[in-house]
Order: C-alpha cells, then structure tokens, then sequence
C-alpha cells in the first residue's frame, strides 16, 4: 500500500532533494488536512494550553525544514506515514506539539532512491533545538532530551505515545539495517524532545 | 503494463506479511498492566513491594506509578512506609489477582489507620474521536455525592468513598463540571475540564472533606500497535543482504524493477 501510494505521489510531485533549504520545501503545499478543531470554546483552566496543528518543522542542527502534515491510524491500527521522503507525519489523535502530553511526528530516514527528512536525526545530541510552526503561525522551540534506538516490536509504545505530564514531542523514523525480506528497518529510532519554557 | 502492476502489488502484500510474521510483537501477551495510587491523605510515602520486590520507592499522597507490566495470575502488593527499607510488617498487603490483557489501578485509600486497598480495571480503549472519563471517591470523609454539569445533569450519581465509578464515553472539550452533594449543594468546582478526544481519564476526588481536591490521571492516550514505518530502504548500500535472503531476492528484485518502470513513468509526466 505504501508503496503504491508512494510511486503515484512521485508522479504528481518532482521534489526530490531532501534536506535542502526553505526554497524547496516552502512551494509544496500541504494538501490533507482532515483536522476538527476542538479548542474554539472559550477555555479557563485547561489542562492544556492553546497549541495549534502543527505545520512544519525545522532541526537547524541536522538542516530539516520540511512540511508536516496529520495523520491518523490505519485499519490495522498502525499509524499512517507520508507516501514520500519529504514531508513529517504528526500523529493527530494524539496530542498536538506544545499541549500536555506526547505528540509524535514521524518520517522517513530513507525512500527508494536515498537519505529521506530523518536521514541524519540520529546525529541529533541532547540540547539540539527543534522548531514547530503550526496552523497560526506560532512558532514552538523544543529541545532534545535523550535519543534512544529499540529493536523493532520492543519500543515502549506508552512512552513515546501514552499519558505524560510534561509538553513533549517524540520524533520516530527508522534505524538499522533494512531487512528486505521484512520489508522494513529492523530499529526504530526515537528522539524524545520537551517544550523549551 | 497492467501485470507489472499486479505484480508489484503481490510483492507489496507479500512482503507486508512476512514484516508480520517475522517480526510479531509477542510479549504483552500474557501480561497485565498494574498502576498503584497513593490517594491516602495522611499516610506517609510508600514503597511498593510486588512479590517481595521493591517496584516503587518513596510514593507520597497524589503520587501514581507508571503502569507495570506483570505476568497474569496472583501478586502479592504489599505497602511499607518508605523508612522501612521493607522491613517488619507492611501497612497492607493483599493478593492481587490479574488477567491477561487487562489493566489495573489499585489505590491506597483511607486515613492511615484504616488504610484499603481499592482495585479497579481500567479501561485502555475509546471510540475514535471521543473522550472517556470516570470518577473515583476517594475522600474518606466526604459525604455520597454527584459529578454533574454545572446547573445540569449528573454524569455520576450516588458515588461514596471508595467507589470507583464505570467509565463514560462523551463528546471531547470542555466542560464545566462540579462535584455536588446529592441535595444539589456544590463541594468542588471543576469548571473549564478540558477532555481531550481519544483520550481516557480517572477523575479521583481526594484528600478529606474539607480540603477536597481533584486528581486528574490519564489512563491511555491513542496509541499503534506497533511504532511505524519510517523507512524504505533506499539510503542502504549493501543491496547484497537483500539479495541473499532467498524468497527475499526474488521479491526484492521484482520490486526493483516495478519500480524502476514506475519511475520512467514519473519522469515521462
């Protein structure tokens, strides 16, 4: 399915090149955004503040700028990922990034020709900022904390997803060798970051 | 062309299936998920001993573990105060007994001097889009009340400590809620509840009467089954592996060339 799905994108879009700059990745417009805002009521003591779909994120460390589009899960309950190597899939029914809790984002450290957005998040060091636009412009800063690589089927999912008092946003692609016969990496790669103060 | 296609797309199933197979996360199967609350107002930190093991060390009042992952079958929870070291008798102990695949709460509840342990199955599942609450008396002294909207209906009624209510699954935002005596009379304001969508909470009133405060826990936020897909495999070098793996050289070489035939077709449009 992913597949497919990435071969007819690459037909409709010639961005190729990765890491580039602003220029490149700023013209691509973000075409799904199936989102139901539910922050509009008036709110007195959320538990959250106010934080917006987000919409693109930049590593400066790593030279990532790149669109990030929602997504959501799949019929086998498995969390969809763009079809191609540019773009940055947030996790939307969990929490968004600066709100109370884990937001994820997650891309692809390579597509079928090469390195993808996620290519050099390995080389991320704690202290290393990340910046996420959202839907209102808003520009959040979070710093990495600790990046940890699990083999495939032992990450701890209620860690890098489940409940979590703080505001912070987990960056997942793959690592490790690809496995062809599997069809997938055989690690996964989480960079855990929180929202700078 | 048509076949190329059909071709691609057998290999891209097949291969999703040995992903499956070879990979099936196969732990979690037998185990259960326990969390411990500390919701006694004048008991002092805890440690938490399952089976003789120290799990949790130094838990004040409002303070909750993580979810531990055990084995189903029978535990034995015991609770010391925290300057015990394990030592002599714990403050409690009692026999937890846990299936697979479900998950727990048990809370410490009660002034110290009848101090209970309360268990409740936790729910780790809501309707996409919605939100999932359920409210926990816990405050020994408070009297029967209601969790209600404000000026509203109830969505919990009749609840004395140490009920721990049924979830209910409602709309996701905001809600101005109040805990209230069943006459009507307000004990705790909870104006401006923000439920979030896909989301499941434990609504604890604790601490005595008089100094009634809510404790907010989330017991599951959505979540995958598994972490995804990050990756294609185009940034590695030593196509070799790949091509050793018996069945796996075949499909990888189809795939190679269905791809290369739909990248022509790319740079043709």
């Amino acid at each position: 399915m992913l597949i497919l799905a990435s071969v007819d994108n690459e037909s409709a879009e010639t961005v190729s090149s990765v890491s580039s700059e602003a220029e490149s990745t700023s013209g691509i417009q973000v075409e799904k955004v199936p989102l139901t805002s539910q922050d509009e009521e008036p709110e007195e003591e959320s538990l959250s503040p106010e934080a917006g779909t987000p919409k693109h994120i930049r590593i400066p460390a790593i030279k990532v700028n790149a669109p990030v589009i929602a997504t959501d899960l799949d019929e086998n309950n498995e969390m969809i990922v763009p079809d191609n190597g540019e773009e940055v899939a947030w996790f939307e029914p969990g929490r968004e990034p600066g709100s109370q809790g884990n937001a994820v984002l997650a891309g692809h450290v390579d597509d079928y020709n090469g390195p993808a957005v996620f290519f050099d998040l390995e080389k991320l060091q704690p202290g290393d900022e990340i910046e996420i636009t959202d839907e209102n412009d808003v520009t959040m800063t979070f710093v990495v904390d600790k990046l940890e690589a699990y083999p495939l089927g032992e990450a701890p999912l209620r860690e890098v997803f489940g409940p979590e008092d703080d505001r912070k946003m987990n960056l997942l692609t793959c690592t490790g060798l690809y496995n062809a016969s599997a069809g997938t990496h055989e690690e996964r790669l989480v960079v855990y970051t929180t929202l700078q103060q | 062309m048509k076949k190329v296609f059909a071709l691609f797309v057998t290999v891209v199933l097949l291969s999703s299936v040995f992903a499956l197979e070879a990979f099936a996360d196969n732990h979690g199967s037998d185990e259960a998920m326990v969390r411990i609350a500390h919701a006694s107002p004048d008991a002092p930190a805890v440690d938490v001993y399952v089976n003789g093991e120290a799990v949790v060390e130094g838990a004040a009042f409002k303070d909750a573990t993580d979810y531990l992952n055990l084995p189903a079958g029978d535990h034995e929870v015991a609770i010391y105060p925290a300057d015990a070291n394990g030592e002599g008798d714990p403050v409690i102990s009692t026999t937890l007994t846990i299936e697979a695949g479900m998950a727990y709460t048990v809370a410490a509840v009660g002034m110290l001097e009848n101090l209970a342990l309360e268990v409740a199955t936790d729910s780790m599942e809501v309707s996409d889009g919605m939100t999932k609450v359920r409210v926990g008396h816990l405050s020994p002294d408070a009297p029967t009340v209601d969790v209600g909207l404000i000026g509203g209906d109830a969505l919990f009624s009749g609840a004395s400590f140490p009920a721990i209510t049924d979830y209910q699954e409602l709309e996701a935002g905001t809600y101005d809620l109040e805990i209230r005596t069943e006459d009507g009379t307000q004990v705790l304001d909870l104006s401006g509840t923000t439920l979030e969508a896909n989301t499941v909470y434990s609504v604890f009133a604790v601490n005595t009467a008089d100094n009634l405060e809510a404790w907010v826990l989330t017991d599951y936020t959505a979540m995958p089954s598994e972490m995804p897909q990050t990756g294609m495999g185009g940034a590695q070098s030593g196509m070799n592996t790949m091509l050793m793996t018996g069945l796996g050289a075949m499909l990888a070489g189809v795939l190679l060339a269905g791809f290369a035939f739909n990248r022509r077709r790319s740079h043709q449009s």
